[in-house]
């Protein structure tokens, strides 16, 4: 097979700060035709800007390349923008992170996905349709006629992405660059994304150059991966060799990172409930058109939280869990059922740690204001406490007086925990409380909560996406699906022997294996 | 189709209630209006007569649907000041007016769009600086300072029109819509200012929206992108302005009307308020609600057409 992309030192400089600022380090990267290599990195390793350099759509006035990018004859450093147009959507496409962004919101889904078309050849509308609904066929979307007339916002995500993959095939390229495509999506869809990638690859030749942070993932789909940290190419090879024997304290570090299945639990301490849910349901009435209709969200839901454990509540997006969450805590009033609970002062912590904080508020403010809120506490008291539990979880007292924005992910999150902290709570409902996080800080973050349940005894209702993180985090386990739960045990029992299909698929799409 | 009957209707409903309060408010302002046409002197039966004639001895509710039945007829009652029926004072006043706040209307968006699309295709230019700042000028002037300044310009000192020197449609078409020309530029000027403003500035923010990322990465040509992708987006915010402008333009008319010696609504509007002549300044009133019910009728039209999202 040919050569199809030679990357030679590249690098890339922003300039718009007084100093400037080497964002990729001579980066290098071969690729022939057709095949698949993975690009690994946490946000900001300069993973993203490599590829778009490499697809010609680094283009600011404020940013300096230097190196190679060769792309079969052409020079994409070196070419004015004019070529550059002939290959971009032709024989160079991408697809991105977020797909509903990504796709224009006013334009229908035919006239997007037949774009290529329309500015790479002298197909006539009624060949173009005909292209688009097959492509449209062939990422596997159900009923192409009614998709091609939709708008984005009619989609699901998963739909949407499939959409998007559709537009950038369509005109069979010779590369394809996916930008952490399945980030933004449900597990059982990320796998399903995978294996559409993989057959396009299979059966139109196309290679793909794989951006991703998360190893699994690249590990079922590519045959080579370059690992990238802060800039740097630190490591790269074929998959299974930096998978088995990596060399790079990094590369070792993000292995360590997805979460294992290992043993290392805490057995469950005591059997007292704590808290009781009841047959519980609840429904929202949504606007279609015209009629008002009923959404069942939780169909006569019962759980118990025992003292001590954690309790992990497994689902897809919208399939009720967070609803749930909200019931317990007393944010949404059930239709009927009841919720009895041991303690007060059950407390929560939300997925995104950028959203959650107010940005105009010290730290040290928004930690105490539950007791300003709840108690009588005086402010010296009350800081003394914020003090305390801001080092309990592992920051100094110094991060009182700054501003959210001042703080990485990771450090908001410990500050929402902290903040979780101060009412003293025996139980923390945890909604996706790693999501948004890179995965070594993920597993800080986790190693942190596990901390907190051994040393000062605070059960966990961890409610996440995520079967590896709730494998490695949990006691107990419940799966949900259309706001029913359809199965629940110990989480080994769960795992090694699941019952109900659904629980079956979400092992396969997290590629856990079990004994059927 | 159906949505667009649904909003005429609760549109009937709203001009309604507005003429229930308005009918009201005027019904309880102290004042006799048989005592303000008589004056202090008159006696007690000729106003007891008056009062007669001009229904005022009924009770409120009475004269309101004796009213709203007029109104729906195209009646509007007797003047208090002048023994003509209102309808036939606001009938050749009224196209005067609505014909100004249109001619506003067509300017601003032909001066503003184009201005601003382009400031923004050239953002960061010499060209996209000159347009900035002398819309930061424009936009601080208010439209009665600008008449007076475009009369000053134009009329006095390079004789285009003369003040003052209003012609009637019916005589003279041509020399009608070259003298409306200046009091809509005046109207316009300000408001065209703050409509470039926000079109730039929504367009800005498109170009950092994803969705123009992945029309670069299909090869599109830069004027491609701008035009055809980002430019319904930014539209969106621009119209929902635009509607709010229509509303006031008709505010704006009565003032500039005053500026340029127009025989406007506006006028007749500031005689009525001062001879406390009720009726004529109900109909008013009616008709500007009226006109701001409709233009916001047509943003919710037009809205629909433009973004697919709202249901």
């Amino acid at each position: 097979m040919g050569r199809l992309l030679h990357v030679e030192d590249l690098n890339i400089e922003f300039h718009d700060h007084l100093i400037p600022e080497t964002v990729v380090f001579d980066f290098d990267l071969d690729m022939d035709e057709g095949e698949i290599v993975g690009l690994v990195g946490e946000s900001g390793s300069g993973k993203s800007m490599s590829a778009l350099a490499i697809a010609g759509l680094l283009s600011r006035h404020d940013m300096k390349k230097r190196g190679t990018i060769r792309f079969g004859e052409t020079d994409i450093l070196g070419c004015p923008r004019s070529e550059l147009r002939g290959l971009q959507g032709d024989e160079i496409c991408m697809i991105f992170q977020e797909p509903l962004t990504s796709l224009n919101p006013v334009k229908k889904i035919g006239w997007q996905v037949e774009e290529s078309l329309r500015i790479h050849t002298k197909m006539t509308p009624e060949e173009r349709k005909e292209r688009a609904l097959k492509i449209l066929e062939d990422v596997e979307l159900e009923d192409p006629a009614r998709v091609y007339d939709s708008y984005p916002h009619e989609l699901s995500g998963g739909m949407r992405q499939r959409v998007m993959i559709a537009a950038a095939t369509i005109g069979n390229p010779r590369l394809l660059i996916a930008d952490e495509p399945t980030t933004a999506l449900d597990v059982t869809v990320q796998s399903q994304i995978v294996d559409l990638l993989k057959k396009i690859n299979r059966e139109k030749k196309t290679a793909i150059l794989f951006i991703s942070h998360d190893l699994s993932l690249v590990s079922r789909l590519c045959e080579r991966v370059l690992v990238m940290k802060g800039g740097y190419v630190v490591e790269s090879g074929p998959v299974k060799e930096i998978f088995e024997n990596p060399k790079e304290e990094y590369t070792k570090k993000l292995i360590a990172a997805i979460p294992k299945m290992n043993d290392d639990m805490v057995p469950i301490k005591a059997n007292d409930k704590m808290i009781e849910v009841k047959d519980v349901c609840v429904s929202f009435t949504r606007k279609k058109g015209k009629t008002k209709e009923r959404v069942d969200v939780l169909k006569n839901v019962s759980i118990d939280v025992k003292e001590g454990e954690i309790l992990g509540l497994v689902g897809e997006s919208g399939c009720g869990k967070s609803t749930l969450a909200r019931t317990i805590i007393g944010l949404q009033k059930p239709d009927s059922g009841t919720i009895t609970q041991k303690y007060p002062n059950t407390q929560m912590i939300f997925q995104d740690p950028y959203g959650s904080l107010n940005p105009a508020k010290t730290v040290g403010f928004i930690m105490e204001e539950p007791l300003r809120n709840l108690t009588d506490m005086s402010s010296e008291d009350r800081r003394k406490l914020a003090e305390e539990m801001i080092v309990n979880v592992g920051l100094t007292s110094e991060y009182l007086d700054r501003l959210p924005s001042e703080l990485s992910g990771g450090q908001r999150q410990r500050v929402c925990i902290a903040a979780a902290l101060m009412l003293k709570p025996k139980l923390i409902i945890a909604d996706e409380p790693v999501s948004a996080l890179d995965v070594t800080i993920q597993a800080e973050v986790l190693k942190l909560m596990r901390e907190l349940h051994d040393r000062m005894g605070i059960s966990f209702l961890f409610i996440s996406h995520d079967l590896r993180v709730v494998h490695q985090m949990c006691d107990r386990v419940m799966v949900m699906r259309s706001g029913v739960i359809v199965e629940e045990g110990e989480r080994d029992e769960i795992y090694a022997h699941p019952k109900h299909e659904y629980t079956k698929e979400l092992l396969k799409s997290a590629g856990i294996s079990f004994e059927e | 189709m159906r949505y667009i009957v649904k909003k005429i209707l609760s549109c009937i409903i709203t001009l309604f209630i507005v003429s229930l309060l308005v009918f009201a408010a005027f019904a309880l302002i102290p004042g006799d209006p048989a005592l303000s046409r008589l004056g202090t002197n008159a006696t007690e039966s000729a106003l007891t007569a008056l009062r007669h004639q001009m229904g005022l001895d009924q009770p409120m509710p009475v004269r309101y649907i004796k009213w709203l039945a007029g109104v729906l007829r195209g009646d509007f009652g007797m003047s208090y000041s002048y023994s003509m029926s209102v309808t036939s004072m606001i009938a050749d006043k009224l196209p005067i007016t609505l014909t100004l706040m249109i001619y506003s209307m067509v300017l601003m968006v032909i001066i503003s769009v184009p201005l601003g699309v382009y400031a923004s295709y050239k953002e960061g230019t010499v060209i996209d600086k000159i347009i900035q700042i002398t819309n930061q000028i424009v936009m601080a002037i208010p439209p009665f300072f600008s008449g007076i300044l475009i009369t000053l310009l134009f009329g006095v000192t390079l004789k285009m029109f003369t003040p003052g020197g209003f012609v009637s449609l019916n005589r003279d078409p041509v020399r009608f819509f070259g003298f409306m020309f200046f009091p809509a530029l005046a109207i316009a000027l300000p408001k065209s200012a703050m409509v470039l403003n926000l079109l730039y500035s929504s367009l800005n923010g498109e170009k950092k929206k994803d969705y123009v990322r992945t029309a670069y990465s299909r090869g599109n040509k830069s004027k491609t992108v701008f035009f055809s992708h980002m430019l319904k987006n930014a539209s969106i915010p621009t119209i929902t302005f635009l509607g709010m402008a229509l509303a006031d333009m008709i505010a704006g008319s009565i003032i500039i009307e005053q500026v340029f010696g127009i025989p406007g609504l506006g006028r007749i509007l500031l005689t009525s308020i001062q001879n406390r002549d009720y009726p004529v300044v109900i109909a008013i009133i009616m008709l500007i609600a009226c006109v701001v019910i409709i233009s916001n009728l047509l943003v919710d039209i037009i809205y629909r057409l433009v973004d697919p999202r709202v249901e």
